[in-house]
């Protein structure tokens, strides 16, 4: 055992660093909170494991490992995390609950824009007329179908506010609590249809 | 509390085992296999890289699993991912995070770079550390770059699709054409006694086929992953 540690290489010692800076990388991957920080880590990730496999004479390997893992997963995430970084309202409505005297100024759009800057999402309003020209009916094909993820429209008998949204977005619960206050606002939202369904 | 419990019989069971054939680590740890390969490999199958002669040679049954799984998980993607109505997004949603110019320059030096070491990657599998999945990637990744160049091309996933399954069935083919040559299905369609640069045709053949095929799998498999929410 003695003579071990001192048989071992330059190499062999590179290899020891290597394994525990990737037990560090793989600690800082769970802990950290910035997703961006998190791509890059589990890039480096697998920029150090190819470097381990080239140390064991496993080349092959080596290159489809920094091809996958440093090239295409960091970038399909940097994909997916740009998609979800949006907050798109469809405001069927088009009264003053979003644009007062020709600025976004109404209650509506306050109470999304707080509700939006509380997670970093960025706001997107728009009156789409093609989408909103669909009947009352198609809101939840719409929700589903479409990259929006909330539905403002107007009750015409009672005159309250409906917000509209999936049931599986945890966004909605919090938009809920929120609107809690309000007695001219209702949430509603629909529940997750099965695939075929 | 009886789920955990069978948990833990399990895992006592799985340990059990893992001791028992750690215990005859001579008899699984030998170099039989090894000096084997190294005697006989590259004379038996025309290539100087071993892991293509066990992967398209020894172990092509296994390979062409392999590259079956890929289609399965790109058909997968695509069933998650695909949407019935014609979609019909609001107008000014345009990419609000614009690539930085850097980035869009930058990519536009390296883009040639990659494909054509991609494709060095494929085509020498035979001979250098590499072979068609690995190459395949790289010219994947290289096509996934085009896309942070133009953000607005289109690309019709319905082709790429039927190429890659076309290309899945030529692998197919090309792997048991051996059984006119030799008699058995899933090696080279050479005789054993061919030189090593007639049997070189049937690996880089095979090894171009597999590279297109994965390029067009992965091409597909982000390809849905950019569609999803515009």
């Amino acid at each position: 055992m003695a003579s071990y540690f001192t048989d071992l290489t330059l190499i062999d010692y590179t290899a020891y660093a290597l394994q525990f800076l990737l037990i560090f990388i793989a600690i800082a991957i769970v802990l950290h909170k910035n997703n961006g920080t998190i791509i890059i880590l589990i890039a480096s990730f697998s920029l150090v494991t190819a470097s381990l496999y080239v140390i064991n004479n496993a080349p092959d390997v080596a290159i489809a490992e920094v091809a996958i893992g440093s090239a295409i997963i960091p970038l399909i995430y940097v994909i997916s995390i740009s998609r979800q970084r949006e907050f798109i309202v469809l405001d069927k409505a088009m009264d003053d609950f979003i644009i007062t005297d020709n600025q976004l100024t109404g209650i509506g759009y306050i109470l999304l824009k707080r509700f939006s800057d509380f997670y970093h999402l960025e706001l997107n309003i728009t009156n789409d007329p093609l989408l909103c020209r669909l009947g009352e009916g198609k809101d939840q094909v719409l929700c589903e179908q479409t990259n929006v993820d909330l539905i403002v429209s107007k009750d015409p008998t009672t005159g309250e506010y409906i917000l509209k949204g999936k049931a599986s977005n945890i966004l909605m619960n919090k938009l809920e609590q929120m609107t809690k206050d309000y007695n001219n606002i209702r949430v509603i939202k629909f529940k997750d249809r099965d695939f075929g369904e | 509390m009886s789920r955990q419990i069978l948990l833990i019989v399990l895992l006592g069971v799985i340990f059990g085992v893992f001791t028992v054939s750690i215990l005859e680590l001579e008899e699984l740890y030998n170099s039989f296999g090894k000096e084997y390969f190294l005697e006989y490999g590259a004379q038996q199958t025309g290539s100087n890289n071993l892991v293509t002669a066990i992967l398209l040679d020894y172990r092509l049954f296994d390979s062409l699993f392999e590259a079956g799984i890929l289609l399965i998980a790109v058909s997968g993607v695509i069933w998650i991912s695909k949407h019935d109505i014609e979609e019909k997004n609001a107008k000014f949603m345009i990419d609000k995070y614009k690539t930085p110019d850097l980035f869009v320059t930058f990519s536009r030096l390296v883009y040639p770079l990659m494909l054509t070491f991609g494709f060095y990657v494929v085509i020498n599998g035979h001979l250098s550390p590499g072979g068609g999945f690995q190459g395949g990637t790289i010219v994947a990744t290289a096509i996934l770059i085009l896309y942070y160049i133009d953000a607005d091309k289109e690309t019709n996933i319905g082709l790429i699709v039927t190429v890659e399954k076309v290309v899945y069935l030529l692998v197919i083919l090309v792997a048991s054409l051996s059984i006119f040559t030799r008699g058995t299905f899933f090696t080279n369609f050479f005789e054993l006694g061919a030189s090593a640069d007639q049997k070189a045709i049937y690996l880089v053949l095979l090894n171009v086929l597999i590279g297109i095929k994965v390029a067009l799998g992965l091409w597909t498999i982000f390809t849905a992953f950019l569609k999803e929410g515009r």
